[in-house]
């Protein structure tokens, strides 16, 4: 194994403190990028059934239920003047990046995990960036994307469901309560709900590309629109089940 | 059954003058129909507002009298507006001039009625004005602004509507526009590629309904797109 000397150039001493300085800047810039960051790590008591709201602008929310009776939320704010305050109410949390930093121009991304208890009812919505939300059993799950972003939500068993993007695939892994009500809208995306068997629903779903798969859903008590509408009755339609897509596809799937 | 039916059915099913057949269609689109169980949520609470404070707000004594005052102080303020002399004016219009240019002397109460009741009638206008055009969308989160274009219902033109709903859209966008310097340059490229999804689904729904203007689907998905542009355009102008 040979080592080859380094080329003339860098022999000279200015050669070397140029390295060297060069070095050292793309460190230190580094450690500012790091150190601009926020991180907010926080806990909250609460009770089992707790309503936990998150007004986000841009970035990734998290939600997952754990076996505490507390809310524990851990961020990260891209900008170093981000402000975040949130506030604990008799019901449970509320984060409005919104309205803390309202005035302050653009405060870049935000990124939340949320671990709250099983039972929590859940209020999500951000104008950019996925959300994710995972076994939970509450009362409702609304997650709102103004604009771009994924949407999953699985494992999930509540009365009321929303989830709403323009570009972005919503996909929901869960339960239909009886007499819950299920509402699901993209602008272009593909939706995807993924749900047991022997779910009982009553389904209006509209997709102009006509890009309807109802899988073993289907019966032929459903009317159609030309394909781009399905209504129809799964059992006795306990529950009501709204599916919307300009652009992209919906897919029910057997759990 | 439409929107625009069922909210024309709404009223008679709290004046209890629909049937049973017509309760149970009108209940199944509510269920499934956020901006009409909205719409019969605001009225049972004007509805309900009403009940409870009746007999608060009673009628004023002279009734008659009363909203012949408001009428001739309202046509009072009107009044630069027909003096202009106007050669070869009619003669019926210049003696209406000159009933109009009577003084007018109200006593304090009779002032104060007129007041009262010019009050009353503006602020339930104004409120059932509010309540119509903003209802809340309390699953949504967002405020719906937009009334459901009705297409086939009474020969409704479509373009007059959608031109309508274009104004409001018009205002939301100035917003934007103004306030869309102070974005970064990946949330305007995100709103702008955002905007341009909407737009396509509110043009190939347009495209739909003019091959054929009774198409049920084309008309809900009009009706989403640009309730989901109104939204996305005033979410944004918040930035």
């Amino acid at each position: 194994m040979s080592i080859r000397p380094l080329p003339a150039r860098f022999r000279s001493s200015r050669a070397r403190i140029f390295l060297i300085v060069t070095l050292a800047s793309l460190c230190f810039s580094g450690a500012l990028s790091v150190r601009a960051q926020q991180h907010v790590n926080k806990r909250y008591p609460a009770g089992k059934n707790v309503r936990v709201e998150l007004k986000n602008i841009s970035g990734t929310i998290t939600v997952e239920s754990w076996n505490r009776d507390e809310i524990k939320l851990s961020a990260t704010l891209e900008s170093p003047t981000a402000n975040l305050s949130p506030r604990q109410t008799g019901e449970g949390l509320v984060i409005d990046v919104m309205g803390d930093n309202r005035g302050r121009g653009d405060v870049g991304d935000a990124n939340f995990k949320l671990q709250v208890p099983v039972n929590s009812t859940v209020d999500l919505e951000t104008r950019r960036g996925d959300i994710t939300v995972t076994n939970i059993r509450g009362g409702s799950v609304r997650a709102h994307v103004s604009s771009e972003g994924d949407i999953t939500l699985s494992g999930i068993s509540a009365s009321q469901v929303f989830a709403q993007n323009t570009i972005g695939n919503i996909f929901f892994d869960g339960e239909l309560s009886r007499g819950g009500s299920y509402q699901f809208q993209s602008g272009q995306g593909d939706i995807t709900i993924r749900i047991p068997a022997d779910s009982a629903f009553r389904l209006v779903a509209a997709s102009p590309t006509r890009k309807i798969a109802l899988g073993q859903f289907w019966n032929d008590r459903f009317r159609s629109l030309d394909g781009r509408k399905y209504e129809g009755d799964v059992g006795d339609s306990r529950a009501s089940v709204t599916v919307t897509n300009f652009r992209g596809s919906i897919t029910f799937l057997r759990r | 059954m439409n929107c625009e039916k069922c909210q024309e059915l709404i009223s008679d099913l709290f004046d209890g003058a629909l049937s049973r057949e017509d309760e149970l269609t009108l209940s199944t689109h509510i269920e499934e129909c956020l901006a009409c169980a909205d719409v019969r949520s605001d009225l049972e609470s004007i509805v309900g507002f009403c009940r409870a404070h009746r007999g608060e707000y009673s009628a004023p004594p002279n009734e008659k009298a009363v909203w012949l005052r408001i009428r001739n102080i309202i046509e009072a303020e009107a009044q630069p507006l027909v003096t202009i002399p106007v050669p070869g004016q009619p003669t019926r219009k210049r003696s209406w001039v000159e009933w109009m240019g009577r003084s007018w002397e109200l006593s304090l109460p009779q002032l104060a009625a007129s007041v009262a009741a010019i009050v009353l009638v503006v602020s339930l206008a104004t409120a059932v004005g509010l309540r119509r055009w903003q209802s809340v969308d309390s699953l949504t989160g967002s405020t719906t602004t937009t009334p459901p274009i009705d297409i086939t219902a009474r020969g409704t033109n479509v373009r007059d509507r959608i031109w309508q709903q274009q104004q409001v859209i018009n205002y939301w966008n100035q917003r934007v526009e103004s306030n869309k310097v102070r974005w970064n340059p990946q949330m305007r490229e995100t709103f702008d590629r955002n905007l341009k999804v909407i737009d396509q689904a509110v043009n190939d729904s347009l495209n739909d309904l003019g091959q054929n203007p009774h198409d049920e689907v084309s008309e809900e998905m009009l009706n989403a797109a640009l309730n989901e542009k109104l939204s996305l355009l005033k979410e944004f102008a918040d930035l």
